[in-house]
């Protein structure tokens, strides 16, 4: 009696201390997680994958307000900490959109980023959004290696790096101070990627994801993947060239309405008014004109080609206008623009 | 071991802070007209920020008229009325200056340097500011050697006798895509005349420009000076039409005009030519933006 007394007295204090004993990770009662905010970083760490490069271990709102008014005026205007703008051009949001450009992180296709874009009132721009850039691990894949050569090399796996391009090259400006490359890197931080930002990942995804201690290293694996494929850690970038004259269908069968966003959307949201270029568009019928005239071209007036080569820089104007890649408008919204554009021109 | 609440809703919801919505397409109207000049006159445009632009500006004699009539001289071609090269800056988007050095063809002003100031006061939008406003401020300097007859205004008894300024309030209206007009009064003041001149001179210009295309517009420009008769008998209006040329870099206008003067101190005040006489010119001026 006396034995089996200590037995049930010993059974229920090792139970006990066991419940309540809290180990090294993350292990936290399941009701004190807020599961759908937690940083994907974070689970990502805690399944084995490495820190990112670029990792920041503690945010720190001020420097998160730095990157922000960088990122909105291009330049910081704190007391502590000012900064010329790092680009007489450009600001990051000119060719930048900040939040998601579609449903699903995953999606590239430019129609559903144009349907997103008119739903949400975004401007559909050239450069991808920087909605979860802290969270990507390579940058300026694709075909960037074509017009930036070697300048690209150190920027594929280093956030840093990749920025300074942008602010040098893309943007025709400067290359940013440490300090405000750190202030960038925060504020990327401040609105890194969650487990709800994932729409992929299902409930048994996200109950293993709060009881992740508990998975063997296989199921830990498979969840990493799971979660790795369920955004994107770089972006491709498709550089075509103008169609060839006889590819062209001049707007045969483009949808005038969608050209028209189009034209809201890309076009004006940089030449209405000279409002990024110096180089002014309007909704009147002499600009489309302009346009139709040079539809059979290979120049600046020709849409077929400004679209897909942008314009470089010169030694009379050093700002460039950024190309659109075949991920960021098809070849039919070339069409759809180039019919709305013939439309206007009837007016 | 502290317990960590990851509630991190807070920082979630910042999501919205970054909902960046397209840019307004801008309601301010620009190129009213395609160059900061109507034709002799200024324009209410100004250049962009850190913007320079070089001209040369070109007044060619009298078609119809000219001592040896109009064929000896080719039209006018072999004479040179006026000539003036000129650079000029946008500060801002909103002021401009410029400099330039000009022939000079009155007896009063020759070899001129002119300055002047632009201001962009007000800019038409789609939706509520009506025009376009701007305020010019020039001022001439003659260099020349002074005259020793005395009664000739290019005697130039003090220094302050080379000056002319012109002040210009710059009012226009792009009434569509292809119909911008400007009313421009103006000012001059001359500090030194001849005792049958008066210092002060008020015009009032206008300007109309008709876009054909993107690139090209047909121009023209008119300016009615308010005049005691029996003071300036000879003081004509000045009219000029012609064509504009504009491309990425440059801008090139094409004039017929019997003003052969640029600057307001110098075609208000001095113009003499009657266009129903033959004494209307030729002019061109290319300007080219860096």
């Amino acid at each position: 009696m006396y034995r089996l007394a200590l037995s049930f007295f010993l059974l229920t204090t090792i139970t006990l201390v066991n419940l309540g004993f809290k180990g090294k990770g993350n292990v936290l009662p399941k009701d004190e997680v807020d599961l759908e905010n937690l940083p994907v970083e974070l689970v990502l760490t805690n399944l084995g994958a490495p820190k990112y490069k670029h990792s920041v271990a503690k945010l720190d709102m001020e420097k998160a307000e730095i990157g922000r008014q960088i990122i909105f005026s291009g330049r910081a205007r704190g007391k502590e900490h000012k900064g010329k703008r790092f680009s007489p051009y450009f600001r990051c949001t000119d060719c930048h959109n900040l939040v998601k450009e579609t449903d699903s992180p995953t999606d590239l296709n430019p129609a559903d980023r144009l349907a997103h874009a008119e739903r949400n009132k975004l401007a559909f721009l050239p450069a991808y959004s920087l909605w979860g850039v802290y969270n990507r691990t390579a940058f300026y894949g694709g075909d960037y290696g074509k017009v930036y050569g070697d300048k690209i090399k150190n920027a594929k796996d280093s956030i840093g790096n990749a920025i300074q391009v942008c602010t040098q090259y893309a943007a025709s400006g400067r290359l940013l101070k440490d300090w405000e490359i750190e202030g960038l890197l925060h504020y990327f931080k401040q609105h890194e990627l969650r487990i709800k930002d994932l729409p992929s990942l299902t409930a048994a995804d996200k109950k293993n994801v709060l009881y992740w201690q508990k998975l063997d290293q296989k199921e830990k694996q498979a969840l990493r993947a799971k979660i790795e494929s369920a955004f994107l850690q770089s972006y491709p970038a498709t550089f075509v060239p103008a169609l060839a004259l006889d590819e062209r269908k001049y707007g045969e069968g483009g949808n005038a309405a969608n050209g028209a966003l189009i034209y809201r959307k890309s076009c004006l949201h940089c030449h209405a008014g000279k409002r990024v270029s110096n180089y002014s568009l309007d909704n009147s019928s002499l600009t489309a004109k302009m346009f139709v005239k040079n539809l059979e071209e290979f120049n600046y007036a020709s849409l077929y080609q400004i679209i897909r080569w942008g314009t470089f820089t010169k030694k009379r104007r050093k700002q460039t206008m950024p190309l659109y890649t075949k991920e960021q408008m098809s070849d039919q919204q070339i069409e759809d623009l180039v019919a709305y554009m013939k439309q206007l021109s009837e007016k | 071991m502290k317990k960590v609440i990851l509630s991190l809703g807070v920082w979630g919801f910042a999501a919205v802070a970054l909902a960046q919505e397209e840019a307004e397409v801008p309601a301010l109207v620009s190129e009213t007209f395609g160059s900061t000049r109507i034709i002799s006159g200024h324009s209410v445009e100004t250049l962009e920020k850190k913007e320079w632009e070089y001209r040369i500006e070109h007044r060619f004699g009298n078609m119809g008229g000219g001592l040896s009539g109009a064929v000896d001289e080719s039209l006018g071609f072999d004479q040179a009325a006026d000539i003036r090269f000129a650079f000029e800056y946008g500060i801002t988007d909103r002021l401009m200056v410029g400099f330039g050095r000009d022939k000079g063809s009155t007896s009063a002003y020759r070899s001129l340097l002119d300055g002047f100031v632009k201001y962009r006061l007000l800019q038409q939008k789609e939706k509520g500011m009506p025009v376009s406003m701007t305020l010019v401020g020039s001022a001439l300097l003659s260099y020349a050697k002074a005259s020793s007859d005395i009664s000739a205004v290019s005697h130039y008894p003090k220094f302050a006798h080379r000056l002319a300024y012109s002040t210009q309030l710059n009012i226009a209206r792009k009434f569509s895509e292809h119909i911008s007009f400007s009313l421009m009064p103006t000012w001059v003041h001359r500090n030194y005349v001849a005792s049958d001149d008066v210092n002060d001179l008020l015009a009032v210009g206008g300007g109309l420009s008709v876009k054909l295309t993107k690139k090209w517009a047909l121009i023209s420009e008119y300016y009615h000076t308010f005049h005691d008769a029996a003071t300036l008998p000879n003081l004509q209006d000045c009219f000029s039409f012609g064509a504009e040329w504009k491309t990425y870099g440059h801008n090139f206008h094409m004039t017929l005009g019997n003003s052969s003067l640029f600057n307001e101190a110098q075609f208000i005040p001095f113009t003499t030519e009657k266009w129903l006489d033959g004494q209307f010119r030729f002019g061109f001026s290319i300007s080219r933006s860096f």
